[in-house]
């Protein structure tokens, strides 16, 4: 009698504890539900600008505060975003809005997005600005960004680099000074993705060069453009600092301390930079064969995955809809992201330093588009960063050499 | 009836056991063989096609993937003789009668509660600019350099990061083995005459022999699949110089988007792991002696 009881609890103990475990699983779906009193669903977002992290964390916060619906911010991932977005997608478990890179990226995953053209908000968008696959815009922009020399202005003035001698010869100055005429740093798209950008966006027809390159029809090596532009990373190369040894953090303190002069960035790092003080930067372009503008683009749109239940995509069209066209929201893009916005009726009236450098770029029609949104997906990370790393590290690979060592690895590359 | 009994104690507590293994081993991996013969960019809505053993014979043409081999290989044996030698050496110095050993032990264990990527980032700090800083102002430049933009430094920087995180937990499995050692042995081994180098040859390193199945085993799988490590100090770099198995396998799949050639590196990677492991535990248990 006393075994049965015993064999009795255990058995009761197991039924509990896999009841409590059914329990927990439970729970998890049951989230994502929302829980009535009209109030929508609760929905997750993950975009890949590690820069406005925080702010968006903040203003999905007030988001809360003022409508009572629940926005889940996911920590961002800097380099590894598509990866993990890759990951998360394949398994179930995809964000409800997340960020993609207008051209190849958002091609690749078209299959997850809902259909946005009806939407209000989609309204506004500035002419141009939205991305359409088969005839459906998909995604709402979240700003224009703009990248070139970003310099200091107590060091180095515009007229002084309008082409490579000039470039060189300023750069080489500054290493007689024992500071650093340029840096670039390590991180993939800050080492080599933006820079090689020009002498794509610098041809008649930036997005069927791309093509061309990517059906081998062209060869890097045997245009004129990217001739000059390895001899730019060769001056590079000589005369500044190792790009290896850079951080973002530490190529943004050195600008801030004015121990570089120059630095190869966006106007989203004027964030950053302004931690260090109030400081006299603009943004000038990369005079590669005397180019005069400013390579300008959407750098990422927010899409509704569709693969979100009926209730999620009601709350994300929702959302979106608040960050575009409340106040709080439009505030926040403005002030605490620094997006130059991509909207009608969002208007900027202080915009930083470096902004509105890139915005009188856009006004004046000074800009060449970002040709590495048509770039074979990945391949920045994948195989130009290495191919960049090994030149700045072997300085007897030529200029030549690291041409053809990308054409090599282009004709590789997935399409 | 005592039979039955027995028989139905023995299915109440495997049976559950079975079923998570099932779930959560067994059934993943025959999927992953699945996959490992198809070809697939990893959107859901893209087909996926069965495309036989061509993922296995791209494999075999993908000269990343047989460098990245290469090094992983390089590096096991590396950690292998830097783990075992320095766990066995920390082992008999806090066993033998030092003043601080139990203080010792707890530090010398310390670095393996820290996560691998949390090493990975200290570590990296102080081969970048700890080293860089020492070279400048100490001389010795050519050891105090950045070791993670060399190539060939930077997988040496990882064997000692894997040796600094491993050594303390292989010392506490040598601990075990030397205090399992009885003393009136190695007194009787001192009365004979037995030095103490003979004592360590002849007595103590034959009856650590279950110690070193243990230790090997562990080193040798741990280091062929290391992944944390190799994320946050180097990241696979420079130039894809330190790219271990499991790197590029990730890459293969979330980089470039090959899930079938991904599963099938992945599906001869745990061939290979499992071949050399099974072989050095089946080598090492012969040479295990009974007291």
């Amino acid at each position: 009698m006393k075994r049965a009881i015993r064999i009795a609890s255990i058995l009761t103990t197991a039924a509990l504890m896999t009841a409590s475990l059914a329990a927990c699983g439970g729970s998890g779906d049951g989230g994502g539900s929302g829980s009535g009193e009209g109030k929508l669903a609760k929905i997750s977002l993950f975009q890949s600008k590690v820069e406005i992290a925080g702010p968006l964390e903040a203003l999905a916060k007030k988001y809360t505060e003022e409508t009572g619906n629940e926005v889940d911010v996911w920590g961002s991932a800097g380099d590894n975003y598509i990866s993990q977005l890759q990951a998360k997608l394949n398994a179930g478990e995809g964000p409800t809005i997340f960020s993609v890179q207008p051209g190849a990226e958002a091609q690749k995953y078209a299959s997850y997005y809902v259909d946005l053209s009806n939407e209000d908000y989609v309204k506004n968008i500035a002419p141009g600005l939205s991305t359409e696959i088969d005839g459906k815009t998909v995604g709402v922009p979240i700003g224009v960004e703009g990248f070139g020399l970003v310099y200091n202005k107590d060091l180095v003035r515009p007229d002084e680099v309008t082409d490579l001698e000039s470039f060189t010869s300023v750069l080489q100055k500054f290493k007689g000074e024992g500071k650093n005429g340029i840096s670039l740093s390590q991180e993939a798209y800050f080492l080599i993705g933006h820079i090689i950008n020009t002498p794509f966006s610098v041809q008649d027809d930036p997005k069927g060069f791309v093509e061309k390159v990517n059906s081998g029809e062209v060869k890097m090596a045997d245009t004129p453009a990217f001739q000059e532009f390895a001899r730019f990373m060769e001056t590079i190369r000589e005369n500044s600092v190792n790009p290896l040894e850079v951080t973002y953090d530490s190529q943004m303190g050195d600008l801030a301390a004015g121990k570089s002069a120059m630095v190869h960035q966006g106007n989203w790092s004027y964030g950053m930079l302004s931690e260090f003080g109030d400081l006299n930067v603009s943004m000038m372009p990369l005079p590669l064969g005397g180019n005069d503008k400013l390579a300008v683009d959407l750098p990422a749109m927010w899409v509704i995955n569709n693969k979100a239940t009926e209730a999620q995509i009601e709350a994300a069209h929702a959302f979106i809809d608040w960050v575009f066209n409340s106040e709080t929201g439009k505030n926040a893009i403005v002030n605490e992201f620094k997006f130059i916005p991509s909207m009608t009726n969002i208007e900027a009236p202080n915009l930083d330093p470096l902004s509105q450098a890139v915005f009188e770029a856009t006004q004046s029609g000074k800009t060449i588009p970002w040709a590495l949104n048509y770039f074979p997906q990945g391949i920045i990370i994948n195989d130009l960063a290495p191919i960049t790393q090994e030149f700045f590290l072997d300085g007897s690979i030529t200029g030549e050499q690291y041409l053809q060592k990308l054409d090599e690895a282009w004709a590789k590359a997935p399409k | 009836m005592n039979k039955w009994k027995n028989k139905a104690w023995f299915v109440l507590f495997t049976v559950p056991l079975l079923l998570v293994f099932t779930t959560v081993v067994i059934i993943p991996f025959i999927i992953g063989i699945v996959y490992s013969f198809i070809k697939w960019d990893g959107i859901a809505a893209n087909a996926k096609q069965f495309v036989g053993f061509s993922n296995y014979v791209q494999v075999f043409q993908d000269d990343r993937f047989m460098h990245s081999a290469w090094i992983t290989i390089q590096f096991t044996l590396m950690a292998l003789v830097l783990v075992n030698v320095a766990g066995l050496g920390l082992s008999l110095l806090v066993t033998s009668k030092l003043k601080s050993s139990n203080l010792a032990r707890t530090l010398f264990f310390m670095p393996n509660l820290i996560g691998g990527l949390i090493l990975g980032y200290i570590w990296k700090f102080i081969f970048t600019d700890a080293f860089k800083y020492i070279g400048e102002n100490v001389g010795a430049e050519n050891i105090f350099f950045n070791w993670l933009l060399n190539p060939q430094y930077a997988l040496y920087a990882i064997v000692v990061v894997f040796a600094w995180q491993m050594a303390g937990y292989t010392m506490i499995i040598y601990i075990a083995g030397l205090q399992g050692i009885p003393d009136d042995l190695m007194e009787a081994a001192q009365v004979d005459g037995a030095g103490p180098w003979h004592r360590l040859t002849k007595i103590v390193f034959p009856l650590l022999m279950p110690s070193f199945t243990i230790c090997l085993f562990l080193t040798l799988s741990g280091a062929f699949k290391i992944f944390d490590v190799n994320l946050s100090l180097t990241g696979g770099g420079p130039v894809n110089s330190t790219e271990m198995f499991a790197m590029n396998i990730f890459n293969e799949i979330f980089g470039y988007s090959r899930y079938g050639i991904g599963q099938a590196k992945a599906i001869i990677f745990f061939v290979v792991v499992a071949a050399i492991t099974l072989v050095q535990v089946y080598i090492t248990k012969k040479r295990e002696v009974q007291m």
